[in-house]
């Protein structure tokens, strides 16, 4: 017997806070899901040219919790960009 | 360790007392940060801050955790500002319980540290001085400007009022309050791959189409087990899956014979909900600021969060005046008018979760005061006293005397606002006061935006907000050198917000209450508006969930 799958197509979405949201002019945006950070900033940065220049001071949370290197993103998950903090 | 992490868009109460039942605790250190008045050299009259509030809690949160592990404390309890904080005011508060000071300051010196180097809250930008923005600064207005403008009057309410300490409540007796701090999800939601309706688990890949029972699961029940090809396991709506790797066959769909089925029609829907498809652990379920209505109820059950951290309940003591007044049950005599005040209030008040307390007193101030002697301890008790004035004297004769004999500060006795001019309002250090105009139709136009914003900014909601709206009929006899807010009644029609201005003689006028449902914003000196013009309302019904 044949089987077929429902799928839902999500996308991922991506939070852009203080000076990211002047760069790239929104407070999210969604985007086709990316597996890893690598993945994750190409697309960005094709999309947001002016991200570019942010990348090396801007850290990656994943469900509200920091990425590191190793951290794998699924489509699923709330990504965010965090700039440079100054809270206090 | 016991953690409240609270993100306030509102101002942070002067006074913060420490928690309750920490016999304990030798210490209680607080620490303010505060808003300088210069930010790289410039002179500044505010910072603005924004934060990302799901993961700032849980990052305030997790470093807490972490760094008590080594400087043991008892409870902790972290305030952030968001939005526009004016120069010296509180941007931060933490108060520390612990057992001596050494631990204690350790903590605070650390946790500051960490915080400015990883919690997602952002000084977005500085606002340069001299202002040129409507936003006051707290306490820096003289208190003798008397005749406010609407949007002044809400600015100088929110900016006296003070967000009540948070308490920890049953959920039980949390029913219309604040919550106050965000609640996760403390596990996934469904905890576990479950059935989406009563029939046959089997191996997603298994193409045979007889399959003999092994097992059965119901909803409350779990024997996990691996399937083999042609194994099936019958399971209830709602009831955990055996094994990874299957899929559900609606009993609908199968012909049953003893412990064997038979598949009959080619369904191919998996029925399952996945764990976590709904919610993930951790995930923000309801947000700090939220009222607890039965659904959020509800949600936070299911979160187990039994002890909610909400906002107090609010003690408001309302005064009637004026000897005209009589109970509705009577008949006026000529002169005499029945009592609607009380009523208009207390149905006003019901929804904010108050313990409200109501008293008359006579129309003479010495009298007043003689009278009101008896109602000392809830007065001073009081958060919020309403005082209605009478008809017969006026207001400024009568209820601003009273309120400086309680101790208040007047710190507006005007707006220039039509109906609602007269409305005074006064503060106590926390405890804050209005008087209201005799009127009906006063009471109605000043509780919605003077004493609302009182009550939100007190426990830490959303306050009164303008939406927009399409006239539905035109307006011609609005002209008054005084901004309007005039009552209205609001549908829906084809998607879009109507408004319908409804006819009012003077501000003793009642007969609108049966219809009104918002209050239409019209500004001064203007005396026609057609048909379709979109202005700005204030809701006044829960229609909107506003």
């Amino acid at each position: 017997m044949p089987l077929k799958f429902r799928h839902n197509f999500k996308k991922m979405r991506v939070l852009f806070f203080a000076q990211l949201k002047d760069a790239t002019g929104c407070e999210w945006t969604d985007i086709p899901p990316a597996a890893n950070a690598g993945q994750l900033w190409q697309v960005l940065v094709e999309k947001f040219p002016r991200l570019a220049e942010h990348k090396n001071n801007v850290r990656l949370a994943r469900n509200w919790e920091y990425a590191d290197a190793k951290t794998t993103f699924a489509e699923t998950d709330e990504v965010a960009l965090i700039p440079p903090v100054s809270g206090g | 360790m016991e953690i409240q992490i609270q993100l306030t868009a509102t101002p942070i109460a002067e006074k913060i007392f420490p928690p309750a039942n920490f016999g304990a605790a030798g210490a209680w250190l607080e620490f303010r940060g505060l808003v300088r008045d210069e930010e790289n050299g410039a002179k500044i009259s505010a910072l603005e801050y924004e934060a990302y509030p799901a993961m700032a809690e849980r990052e305030i949160r997790r470093l807490l955790e972490n760094i008590s592990a080594r400087h043991p404390c008892l409870a902790v309890r972290v305030i952030h500002r968001t939005g526009r904080v004016p120069v010296d005011a509180t941007a931060i508060f933490i108060g520390i319980a612990s057992r001596h000071r050494a631990e204690g300051l350790a903590l605070l010196g650390e946790f500051m540290d960490r915080l400015k180097q990883d919690v997602p809250i952002w000084k977005r930008r500085a606002v340069p001085a001299p202002a040129t923005s409507m936003l006051p600064e707290t306490g820096s207005l003289p208190a003798k400007i008397i005749l406010k403008s609407l949007d002044e009057a809400i600015l100088e309410i929110q900016s006296r009022c003070q967000l009540r300490p948070a308490i920890r409540v049953l959920l039980e007796d949390s029913f219309g309050r604040v919550l106050r701090e965000t609640v996760c999800a403390p596990e996934d939601l469904p905890p576990f791959d479950c059935s989406t309706r009563d029939g046959f688990a089997i191996l997603a890949d298994d193409p045979s189409e007889n399959f003999r029972i092994v097992d059965t699961i119901h909803a409350a029940g779990w024997q996990p087990r691996e399937l083999k090809i042609g194994e099936t396991v019958r399971v209830a709506t709602g009831a955990p899956l055996p094994c990874r790797g299957v899929r559900v066959v609606m009993q609908e769909d199968v012909r049953r014979d003893g412990d064997r089925i038979n598949i009959v029609s080619n369904e191919t829907a998996l029925n399952l909900r996945r764990r976590g498809e709904e919610v993930k652990k951790g995930q923000p379920l309801v947000p700090a600021g939220a009222r607890l209505d039965a659904g959020k109820l509800a949600l936070l059950a299911t979160a187990g969060c039994g002890q909610p951290l909400v906002s107090p309940r609010l003690r408001v003591m309302h005064f009637t005046t004026g000897d005209e007044i009589i109970p509705p049950s009577q008949t006026p005599q000529p002169g005499q008018i029945r009592d609607s005040n009380s009523f208009l209030i207390r149905g006003l008040l019901e929804k904010s979760g108050g313990d409200l307390i109501q008293a008359h007193l006579p129309e003479n101030v010495a009298a007043a005061k003689a009278a009101s002697e008896r109602r000392k301890p809830e007065i001073e008790a009081a958060d919020l006293i309403l005082i209605s004035g009478g008809a017969s004297v006026g207001d400024k004769d009568f209820t601003r005397p009273l309120l400086e004999h309680f101790g208040f500060e007047i710190i507006f006795s005007q707006v220039n606002l039509r109906p609602g001019k007269p409305l005074i309002f006064g503060t106590r250090g926390p405890r804050v006061a209005f008087g209201l105009p005799g009127n009906p139709l006063s009471h109605f136009v000043c509780f919605h935006f003077a004493v609302a914003t009182a009550l939100a900014t007190l426990t830490g909601i959303a306050g009164p907000k303008f939406l927009r709206g399409k006239l539905s009929e035109k307006l011609d006899e609005a002209a008054s050198a005084r901004e309007t807010l005039w009552p209205a009644r609001l549908f829906f029609s084809c998607g879009e917000i109507h408004l319908q201005p409804l006819p009012w003689a003077s501000a003793g006028d009642v007969t609108c209450f049966a219809t009104a449902n918002a209050l239409l914003r019209v500004p001064p000196n203007q005396n026609f508006y057609a048909v379709g013009t979109e202005m700005d309302f204030l809701p006044t019904t829960d229609m909107l969930g506003a």
